[in-house]
């Protein structure tokens, strides 16, 4: 890889991303990032200051790298594979911006904002569940069913059918795990029922159209083109298997940030309308997509450094959002003014569903603060590997009930 | 003809307006968004669409 004919290779940090131990949040990153904006890995280069990037996550010269990861897992063929290599995430040029603009509408943020109403109501299910108790298992009683659920009511599914939703989506999820060989087996079955799943909600609203968001997505057309019946179920199985765990870990991570910084979580109680900042705030300092794959589709030059035809990129996204050099106080802070994070990507691949993420946390995040006085952990947490999509598995929380 | 502005100081050059409405707005070299100030009213749903999916919402009409 051309990171070989980089200059000052000596002082270029290597940082070994595959590591069970690798921790985002360490002294090891942020010397890496005091001595160079890159680091090399034992995978490509893995940049790590915000400023570097906020730009290469926007440069023409990197495409998606994800598309290769099946293949990288000596995976090459079966239903998931088939459905990776169509999807929105790994498609580009025309290909992608196609779907991309049969997928928008549905994703309008003024339609989103009629869901509000229903988020709040189900946190507050949710939350009156445990409420009495003192203590609950925060992402089984209420990241997992909350994230699951705002998703069945996005689709107009019944929210009964939630835990066959999670089930799927969470097998399908091994597929981006260290052990998707082992797994590949399970992993098609469970593409193969949530296409039954899709298909049959598909012929549905193709039959009894009506105004929810399947309808729109059924009904979109531009330029008199429209999605086939495929590509409409490889966009929903792409929803549900992009949408759930990001929000169910992010929550997730929202709690520990908060239980790290309860001065904030007082604040964010005291004055709920602070719950959209709370969002970027948490996505910054403590992002559930730790990196954002790339791959160079030319060689070029980029700082000094020469990039060759596919080198694999990591945007490191809490290493940006804590850089010193773009956030000089790059604490957890409500009232803070700072700059974007990339918690969601960008560029165009920008996360198709950020409208509806940031409207159900946004929601969730106040109400939760509004109920639960000082939450603190009681012990039994379990952690996702900080490599790729990280989080809570298990997060046992203690606090006193406000209301 | 129908007008835009976009603000610079929000816009982050994520190009999803230029994925929108491919007519008005587009991505340099560099990957820094260039866009018609003024545009024909055939292409204002476009236009909306791309005000729409900005992640940032950098976009408004001036009137
Ligand atoms: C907190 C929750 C979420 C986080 C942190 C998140 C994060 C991301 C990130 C980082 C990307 C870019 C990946 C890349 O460039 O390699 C992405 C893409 C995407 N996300 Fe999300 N996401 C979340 C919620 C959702 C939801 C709720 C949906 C759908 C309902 C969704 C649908 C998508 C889709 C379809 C893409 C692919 C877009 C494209 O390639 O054009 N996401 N997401
Ligand atoms: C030695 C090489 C690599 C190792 C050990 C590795 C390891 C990992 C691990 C442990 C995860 C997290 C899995 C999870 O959260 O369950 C992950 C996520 C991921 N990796 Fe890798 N990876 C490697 C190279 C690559 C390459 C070459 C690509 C693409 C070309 C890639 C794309 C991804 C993607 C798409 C994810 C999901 C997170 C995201 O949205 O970015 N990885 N990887
Ligand atoms: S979509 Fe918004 S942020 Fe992206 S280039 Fe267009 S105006 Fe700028």
């Amino acid at each position: 890889m051309s990171v070989e004919t980089a200059p000052n290779q000596l002082n270029v940090p290597y940082l070994d991303i595959s590591d069970p131990s690798f921790a985002m949040q360490s002294e090891e990153l942020r010397n890496a990032r005091e001595a160079s904006w890159y680091a090399k890995t034992n995978y490509g280069i893995a940049v790590l200051r915000y400023e570097e990037v906020s730009k290469l996550l926007k440069s023409p010269k990197l495409i998606q790298g994800s598309a290769k990861w099946p293949a990288h897992n000596g995976v090459h063929g079966g239903l998931f594979f088939d459905w990776w290599t169509k999807n929105l995430l790994v498609l580009e040029g025309e290909d992608h911006h196609r779907i991309r603009r049969l997928l928008n509408p549905a994703f309008s943020p003024r339609l989103i904002k009629d869901l509000v109403p229903r988020f709040q109501a189900l946190a507050n299910e949710l939350i009156d569940e445990f409420i009495d108790s003192g203590s609950c298992e925060f992402i089984g009683d209420f990241a997992e069913p909350y994230a699951t659920r705002v998703l069945t009511i996005l689709l107009g599914i019944p929210e009964s059918e939630w835990p066959t939703i999670a089930r799927l989506a969470s097998t399908i999820g091994l597929a981006l795990g260290v052990t998707f060989k082992q797994d590949l087996d399970k992993v098609d079955a469970a593409v193969a029922e949530l296409y039954d799943y899709a298909e049959d909600l598909i012929k549905d609203r193709q039959a009894n159209p009506g105004e929810d968001f399947v309808s729109r997505l059924v009904l979109a057309s531009r330029d008199g083109d429209k999605l086939n019946d495929e590509e409409l179920r490889n966009a929903l199985v792409l929803l549900i298997f992009g949408g759930m765990d990001t929000t169910r870990n992010q929550l997730g991570l929202a709690m520990q940030s908060f239980m790290r910084n309860p001065e904030q979580w007082e604040l964010l109680s005291a004055r709920p309308e602070l719950g959209a900042k709370a969002v970027e705030e948490v996505m910054r300092i403590n992002p559930t997509v730790t990196w954002v794959t790339r791959e160079a589709v030319e060689d070029f030059t980029y700082q000094g450094l020469e990039i060759a035809a596919g080198t694999t990129v990591h945007l490191f996204t809490q290493a940006s959002g804590t850089d010193p050099l773009a956030f000089p106080n790059p604490e957890l802070d409500l009232l803070g003014e700072h700059p974007a994070h990339y918690g969601f990507g960008g560029g165009v691949h920008h996360c198709l569903g950020h409208f509806v993420a940031r409207a159900d946390m946004s929601e969730a995040l106040p109400l939760l603060a509004g109920r639960l006085g000082n939450p603190h952990l009681t012990g039994g947490d379990e952690w996702l590997p900080d490599s790729g999509n990280t989080g809570p598995i298990r997060l046992p929380i203690g606090f006193t009930k406000r209301i | 003809m129908s007008q835009i502005t976009v603000d610079r100081k929000l816009c982050d050059n994520h190009g999803q307006c230029a994925i929108a409405a491919p007519k008005v707005f587009s991505m340099n070299d560099e990957g820094v968004l260039e866009f018609e100030e003024i545009f024909d009213d055939a292409l204002l749903d476009e236009v909306e669409e791309a005000i729409d999916v900005c992640p940032v919402q950098a976009i408004f009409v001036k009137d």
